[in-house]
């Protein structure tokens, strides 16, 4: 069997080749965030400049040129963006206030993938640029793992790069 | 149960709590534990573990009584195993790249062991001689108890606080938690009430170094020990379960024998392979 067909296979639904958990939603995030305040959905897209200069500033290119932003009634910002690490991908909420100082980071959806198929480049691509609360069809709910600690590394770097974003795109919105 | 994720402590910590619990609850959970990893953090200069390891030689530092609670417990495992659980690993990560340098230009000033660290008071530590802390084996296991501590304190009576493996159960509710094995998959579950656990394994946490394998888990002698499987401990406490992985990885029997004082163990390998 060659690797297309074994992608083709995790495809179709080999079972428990992704653990997914769901956290919360976007209106969730908003609301615990940002308590009482107003969101104005505020979706941009980034030129490939911009994109340019992101990298430059963070060391991490964004994934996609869509960026998810709301301006909050208090002149704040709430961002969603997503991160791909080895063998997971995440959704994650990030609040700045008015003066672009980081407020809370939440992580939304988690979706983890195990065995040979998260080394497959064409595997993982599926995952890329998918939103919070779509549908994966071949994944179940495994809660409370323990096990070796994972990195929130991937998260990290993906806050930074939204910082970068932050300065270059919505400073001076 | 509501569920709530932050990147925390290198990790992903996990609240579950029910779901009349209020929001400000859950957050007060994660306050604890960023208040644990501020004062805890290897990477951080102003960390107590930044300050101590810029400290002269002698010099008492102030640090938030967690810092020295949490020192005052890796002193007593240290002696209970007979030196295999050591905080002050911390020259020996840096040097085979398991933590960063941060600026830290002459790593062999760090000569201090254990018998150098002096718990002052209830706030102040004293290097005896300049030493590398690294408090990675156990601050998240503490970091646990304090996020646990602080629920219960705001009357949330069973939850799950997990900070990227090593979890706590509180409440009399059991619930089913899930091992992962050595290479990543899922293999094992248990049923837990009122008790923690932690596991470790360093399968994917190698580097190679001279034709030797390197893992950030030092045993006796020195020698790195290479752990496939997942070892578990548990233990009501999660800071002795997250201390104890370390010493079961190299000595399963002696870190049995420790943890009976703490009303914990180690899993059995049947356990594990079990479910």
């Amino acid at each position: 069997m060659d690797r297309s067909t074994l992608s083709m296979l995790a495809l179709l639904g080999a079972p428990t080749a992704v653990y997914a958990n769901a956290y919360m939603s976007v209106e969730q995030a908003q609301a615990a965030m940002f308590p009482g305040e107003t969101m104005r959905a505020d979706v941009r897209q980034l030129s490939g400049e911009q994109i340019s200069a992101i990298k430059k500033a963070s060391g991490e290119a964004p994934l996609g040129p869509s960026l998810k932003a709301w301006r909050t009634s208090s002149g704040g910002w709430f961002i969603v963006d997503e991160v791909v690490g080895k063998h997971e991908f995440i959704t994650f909420a990030l609040a700045l206030d008015a003066a672009g100082a980081v407020k809370g980071v939440e992580i939304l959806d988690y979706r983890e993938a195990y065995g040979g198929e998260v080394r497959n480049a064409k595997w993982r691509a599926q995952f890329t640029g998918k939103r919070a609360g779509a549908p994966l069809r071949m994944g179940n709910e495994i809660k409370n793992i323990s096990g070796a600690t994972l990195s929130s590394k991937h998260v990290t770097d993906g806050v930074r790069r939204l910082l970068a974003t932050y300065a270059i795109v919505l400073a001076h919105a | 149960m509501i569920r709530r994720c932050r990147p925390l402590l290198g990790t992903f910590v996990e609240i579950s709590v029910p779901e009349e619990t209020r929001g400000a609850s859950i957050d007060a959970g994660f306050v604890a534990i960023a208040h644990i990893q501020r004062c805890m953090s290897f990477h951080e200069p102003e960390s107590d573990l930044g300050r101590l390891r810029q400290s002269t030689q002698c010099e008492c530092v102030t640090v938030d009584a967690n810092t020295v609670h949490v020192i005052r417990i890796a002193q007593q495992l240290h002696q209970a195993s007979g030196g295999t659980f050591d905080v002050t690993i911390g020259r020996a990560l840096v040097r085979d790249g398991f933590l960063p340098r941060v600026g830290l230009p002459h790593l062999n000033r760090f000569t201090g062991t254990m018998d150098d660290i002096e718990i002052v008071d209830d706030t102040h530590i004293r290097a005896h001689r300049r030493v590398l802390i690294d408090l990675g084996g156990i601050a998240k296991g503490y970091a646990v108890d304090c996020a646990v501590e602080t629920l219960q304190a705001a009357g949330v009576t069973r939850g799950i606080v997990n900070a990227g493996g090593d979890l706590r159960v509180f409440g009399d509710d059991p619930q089913t938690i899930h091992i992962r094995s050595g290479d990543g998959g899922l293999t094992t579950s248990l049923t837990l009430q009122n008790m923690a656990l932690a596991s470790s394994c360093n399968f994917a946490d190698r580097r190679r170094h001279r034709g030797q394998s390197l893992t950030p888990h030092i045993g006796t002698s020195r020698a790195p020990v290479l752990i496939d499987e997942t070892i578990s401990v548990m233990a009501p406490k999660c800071v002795i379960a997250d201390a104890m992985t370390k010493v079961a990885m190299t000595d399963p029997s002696r870190a049995n024998r420790i943890l009976a004082a703490y009303d914990g163990r180690v899993l059995r390998y049947d356990e594990r392979r079990a479910a």
